[in-house]
């Protein structure tokens, strides 16, 4: 299947759970609009379209603006200093003037930039991001689309977002964010083969690509999880996923394409108010995608880590929990490592990550055969 | 998009264009994050490869030589400040010694003990910065929080000594202006203990990192032969292993009487640099602590000197070493209170001559990380 | 944003639609002042001090404004912090064109206010950040405190709180005068108000006066100062390298024109009685003066490998064309002087011998307009191309930028 293929077929397939799929018939929220709309079924499956994606919406800025405030404080406490302290009790409204202030500040465009590449660049990686977002599984049933391919679609999708930086750094006709460009796109291009090999690893082991059956195969308890139920080689993938999500994401040690002290402001330099806080919130909303992914596939979704624990309608606290954690590595990360040259950058990929990840599939496959797994 | 502009900017010599490559020209600065004030860099790259580098300044040239024709030669201990105003007390102490050379005037042993402690803390306080920045250009911005932090408490000593936080205008021919306080000797000693505690750890923290050792070693090397006919100083010039350090080689002061190394690197490269920084200070803590040992506690800290100070006919030159090479003041008098030229020879001035031999052939993030262990201070440039 | 103005005309003649606009009045003031990203500016001192606010004991990150973005394009305040000059305005002046409004301008420190310490005398040197582009704030100090900088931050806040949809701000007025002397108004202004206070506290005074007939102001007592004679001096004799006499000796052998300056007869005794601190100045003619530094570089006894400057000095009636060399091996110092006529300044360059005395020479060009023949890149080095004179020069006068010292 060709490239757009899967996409489209994968978007196909989204647009149709969202009218007359999975959230509309498993979910409770679902099933109460069925009941009031009685014999109506269009109608229902209209009200349940809307209420989904207006809940996409509210996730993807709510979280992106809860995680810029928390990496500001994280960023503070680890420094030895506060953060912000002026908006609201500790802050936490901080985001929020933020986002206002960028509303009502005065966007233009360079007079040498190219109209359609540079106004149409700030919605492509917030777009990926929202396709993604509709098959996360927050929940057994708190998804709102459940396609067959969904980790397929994940990839295919995220692969999308990279197009967004280098067609706003091209567009905005400024040499420091033609550079960035060019390094996003070398990053993200080569990052992503890691990312499927480990992607795959995964779908190997478990036999799906459906993202709640991949939950469902890691039932019964923190040892069941792929991070510890291959042995060693389930925890060495994890890391491969986190780093290379991590030059995904574009965050330090691989920030190479808005590198603040080399490039000005990188790919975004010609970019103010709204079509910058797109960008923004696209890296935030991202983050967010990854650490999902990172706890669907490897650390049991919204499983409890003890089978005692799993109470119905509360999976989401777990998948909660576990996604924050990551977040909080990534958050660590950024605020500990320096910056890598991108001749290293593409050396530490092409020279080890691939290699390794190439190693850890095979060996993957032969635990697979032997069925050499811990827990049950 | 036009990346090659037909006009090569000026500086560069005339290119013959290429039919594999196109290569195009770069402005960094002067309001650029990397360039540490206003330098301003037009860089010919080739791809993300360095080509060429030409520096521009003076776009903070604040004419102080000009103005120091026209004012006293105390009042021109404040302009000294804003020279290199990271290492201000140096940059005093040399005017200071040029005026005492000139005017043959004495300074009392307290008051020297006074002037070496004062500028290894200074020492100390600007390589903290520099490590710093340093951490900030090569994208650990965690590094920058706890240098600072570390630097806030000798820039508190410096404000209980003169009052003020950065331009401290505080020496005078023939010693300083005023006596240090009672708390000075225990909060030198403080300040000694905590950092002997945290250097190793952010020595560890940065130059310990893997990811720093790959982008410092090896990048930006300078040669000795060329860091001599540059007239390069400091550390910069000791990492490339030239063995001069005006504290030992033309003692000044009463640093002859304190036992200390000089640091010296192998390569010349951006990791030597960062090395024999780091080195520098441990050694700035043993001046200081044999500073405490051997400093009288009682005594004059400055000697009686005129209202009016005037250098007979002639000149008198005076060099010190600050935190990044050698600083000098050259003064021309005719027997009247103002000089009648007044010439400072700024280390960094030549230390950043070099950027376009150690530079080239390397990365854009490179060049980023040779101006960052260069450590210019642009004022100090342009005076 | 333009749509928000047009806001009070919909909303006014609908019922409760003055209250509408009030809140997103006080909603939008609240955001914009609570979020102010900093642009990355800093020239000098100031900067460092703009560094310690944002570092972790002053925390300019409590305000929300730690986010130091590097592009103009999203920043909302621009901190000039440092000294402006001539060549910097037009690059700032860019900058201030490419920030989105609304924009705010907080000038830090005495150097944006009026010059500070470099207003009189100087020929490069704006006075005042307010010639250039319009100020918000001002904030004193040479350099100001990090808690000057952050009660300057609060009082933009203030000021930011204060605008309305309905009566938009209108950025400070530029001054239209580039080169007018505001001292002499503000010191009149202050002697002024100086008098209405005296006039205002004189009846206190004199009651507190009568009151207290015994008082007697405290003086610090005076410390004995000791006499210069009578003082302990550390001696400052020491040498390093090789005897003046004997580099005098090398190089009376080669070169017998050259003399020492300010010795007629040079002697062992005479050049003892200058002291441990002196350094041979040699003087040298124009036509020696290259062949003469390659001798001292290149001669294995002297062996000068190290340029420390080149610098020049304005005797009026010529110019002396300084050289200083050192020896990184021997440790020794040596001077250089030749003079040149003053109407024809040129002289050769010594930029093939020493690679630093490259720019050392473009900066005498710059500020003394000799010319140095043969030299690879004969460019001003400071001072921007439409300045049509060398500075340093003793008859140098520029009505337009100096103002002269009155004392």
């Amino acid at each position: 299947m060709s490239f757009f293929g899967t996409i489209w077929d994968g978007v196909g397939e989204m647009f149709d759970a969202i009218f007359n799929g999975d959230w509309s018939k498993e979910n409770q929220i679902g099933a109460t609009v069925r009941g009031w709309c009685g014999e109506n079924e269009t109608l229902a499956d209209w009200i349940n379209a809307g209420i989904s994606l207006a809940t996409l919406a509210a996730i993807a800025s709510l979280s992106a603006m809860v995680l810029v405030y928390f990496e500001r404080k994280v960023s503070g406490h680890m420094q030895r200093r506060l953060g912000p302290m002026r908006t609201g009790p500790h802050g936490i409204f901080q985001t929020l003037a933020d986002g206002i202030k960028l509303f009502f500040k005065e966007g233009f465009r360079p007079k040498s930039a190219d109209f359609f590449t540079y106004y149409l660049a700030p919605f492509i990686p917030m777009m990926g991001s929202f396709m993604i977002l509709a098959v996360i599984p927050f929940d057994q049933h708190l998804q709102v689309a459940n396609p067959e391919l969904g980790i397929i679609y994940v990839a295919a999708v995220a692969g999308l977002a990279g197009f967004g930086l280098i067609i706003g750094a091209w567009g905005s006709n400024n040499k420091y964010s033609l550079l960035s460009g060019m390094r996003s796109g070398a990053q993200m291009i080569s990052y992503e083969v890691s990312l499927l090999l480990a992607i795959l690893l995964i779908v190997l082991v478990s036999g799906h690509t459906n993202l709640q059956e991949i939950i469902k195969t890691q039932e019964g308890g923190i040892f069941n999880w792929w991070i510890f139920k291959l042995p060693v080689l389930g925890l060495i993938s994890f890391v491969f996923f986190i780093i290379t999500t991590n030059a995904e994401l574009n965050r330090t040690p691989f920030d190479l394409s808005e590198a603040e002290s080399e490039l000005g402001a990188g790919f975004h330099t010609e970019y103010s108010g709204i079509c910058f806080s797109m960008f923004f919130l696209a890296e935030y909303v991202n983050m967010l995608i990854a650490a999902s992914l990172a706890t669907t596939l490897f650390l049991g979704g919204w499983h409890a880590p003890h089978p005692g624990l799993d109470y119905p309608g509360l999976g989401w606290l777990w998948f909660g929990a576990k996604t924050s954690c990551i977040i909080f590595l990534y958050f660590w990360f950024r605020w500990t490592f320096p910056r890598l040259r991108i001749d290293q950058m593409m050396d530490f990929e092409w020279r080890f990550l691939l290699p390794a990840s190439m190693v850890s599939l095979l060996l993957a496959g032969v635990f697979m055969s032997m069925g050499w797994y811990i827990g049950d | 998009m036009d990346l090659v502009s037909a006009q090569v900017p000026a500086g560069f010599p005339e290119t013959h264009p290429n039919e594999l490559t196109e290569e195009f020209y770069l402005n960094m600065g002067p309001q650029h994050p990397a360039t540490h004030g206003v330098l301003r860099l037009v860089v010919k790259l080739d791809g993300e490869t360095v080509k060429g580098v030409v520096p521009h300044l003076g776009y903070i040239h604040r004419s102080i030589e000009k103005m120091a024709e026209s004012e006293t030669y105390v009042q021109n201990i404040h302009l000294t400040d804003r020279l290199d105003y990271l290492s201000c007390h140096m940059n005093n102490l040399c005017l200071c010694m040029a005026v005492e050379k000139g005017a043959n005037i004495g300074v009392p042993e307290r008051g020297e003990y006074i002037r070496i402690m004062i500028c290894e803390l200074q020492r100390l306080q600007s390589h903290l910065l520099w490590w710093a920045t340093f951490g900030m250009d090569l994208g650990a911005l965690t590094a920058f929080l706890y240098g600072f932090d570390q630097r806030e408490q000798i820039t508190d000593i410096f404000e209980d000594v003169c009052g003020a936080r950065l331009t401290m205008n505080y020496f005078r021919p023939g010693g300083s202006y005023c006596d240090v306080p009672d708390t000075f000797i225990p909060r030198v000693k403080a300040v000694l203990e905590g950092m002997e505690k945290s250097l190793d750890e952010y020595a560890d923290l940065v130059g310990g990192n893997m990811i720093i050792q790959e982008r410092c070693q090896g990048i930006g090397v300078l040669t000795k032969e060329k860091a001599i006919s540059y007239g390069c100083s400091g550390p910069v010039a000791r990492a490339a292993g030239v063995d001069y350090d005006v504290r030992r080689d033309d003692p000044y002061g009463i640093y002859d009487r304190f036992d200390f190394d000089v640091p010296l690197g192998k390569n010349g490269d951006c990791y030597d640099r960062y090395t024999v920084r780091i080195e520098e200070m441990r050694q700035s803590m043993r001046i200081l602590e044999q500073c405490i040992k051997e400093m009288p506690s009682e005594g004059p800290y400055r000697s009686k000197i005129k209202t009016v100070i005037k250098i007979p006919e002639g000149h008198s030159y005076a060099n010190v070493e600050t935190a990044r090479g050698l600083f000098g003041t050259y003064i021309v008098s005719d027997n009247k209170p103002k000089p009648y030229r007044l010439k400072y020879r700024s280390p960094n001035f030549s230390n950043v001559n070099i950027i376009d031999e150690v530079a080239k052939g390397f990365k854009v993030a490179d060049l980023v990380t040779v101006l960052a262990t260069l450590d210019p201070v642009i004022p100090d440039i342009d005076r | 944003m333009g749509m928000i103005n047009q806001l009070p005309k919909v909303l006014d003649p609908i019922p409760g639609g003055k209250m509408v606009v009030n809140a997103v009045d006080y909603l939008v003031n609240w955001a914009r002042s609570n979020s102010l990203w900093p642009l990355v500016y800093g020239t000098s001192c100031c900067a460092i001090e703009m560094m310690a606010t944002g570092a972790a004991k002053h925390d300019i990150a409590r305000f929300g404004a730690e986010v130091f973005r590097a592009s103009p394009r999203q920043a909302d305040v621009i901190i000039l912090a440092g000294t402006l000059t001539e060549k910097m305005s037009k690059h700032l002046e860019v900058l201030y064109d490419q920030m989105p409004e609304p924009k705010y301008v907080v000038a830090m420190g005495a150097c944006t206010i009026s010059g500070g310490p470099f207003y009189y005398d100087n020929y490069s040197v704006i006075k005042g950040a307010d010639r250039i582009i319009p100020v918000d704030v001002f904030i004193p100090g040479c350099p100001p405190r990090p808690e000057a900088l952050l009660y300057g931050i609060m009082e933009l806040q203030k000021l930011i709180r204060g605008e309305s949809i309905r009566n938009p701000r209108k950025p400070g007025e530029v001054e239209s005068e580039p080169w007018v002397n505001r001292h002499q108004e503000a010191v009149a202004e202050w002697e002024k108000e100086q008098e209405a206070v005296e006039e205002e506290i004189a009846p206190q005074r004199a009651q507190w006066k009568e009151d207290n007939p015994d008082f007697k102001a405290f003086k610090h007592p005076k410390k004995p100062v000791e006499d210069l004679e009578k003082m302990e001096y550390v001696p400052r004799e020491k040498r390093v390298g090789a005897e003046p006499f004997a580099l005098w000796n090398i190089v009376h052998e080669k070169f017998p024109e050259v003399t020492l300056h300010g010795i007629e007869e040079v002697t062992e005794e005479a050049l003892a009685e200058k002291g441990a601190e002196y350094i041979p100045d040699f003087v040298v003619g124009t036509e020696q003066y290259s062949a003469f530094v390659r001798f001292l570089r290149e001669h294995a006894d002297t062996d000068c490998d190290y340029i420390i400057q080149v610098t020049a000095v304005d005797f009026v009636d010529r110019y002396d064309v300084c050289v200083h060399l050192m020896s990184t091996t021997k440790k020794h110092k040596i001077f250089v002087r030749c003079s040149i006529d003053h109407d024809d300044p040129k002289i050769d360059t010594i930029s093939h011998i020493y690679l630093g005395a490259n720019w050392h020479e473009r900066e005498v060009y710059d500020f003394f307009g000799i010319t140095f023949n043969n030299h690879p890149d004969m460019r001003r080095i400071f001072l921007f191309d439409e300045f049509d004179a060398h500075p340093l020069r003793k008859d140098f006068d520029d009505p337009s930028r100096l103002t002269k010292r009155p004392y």
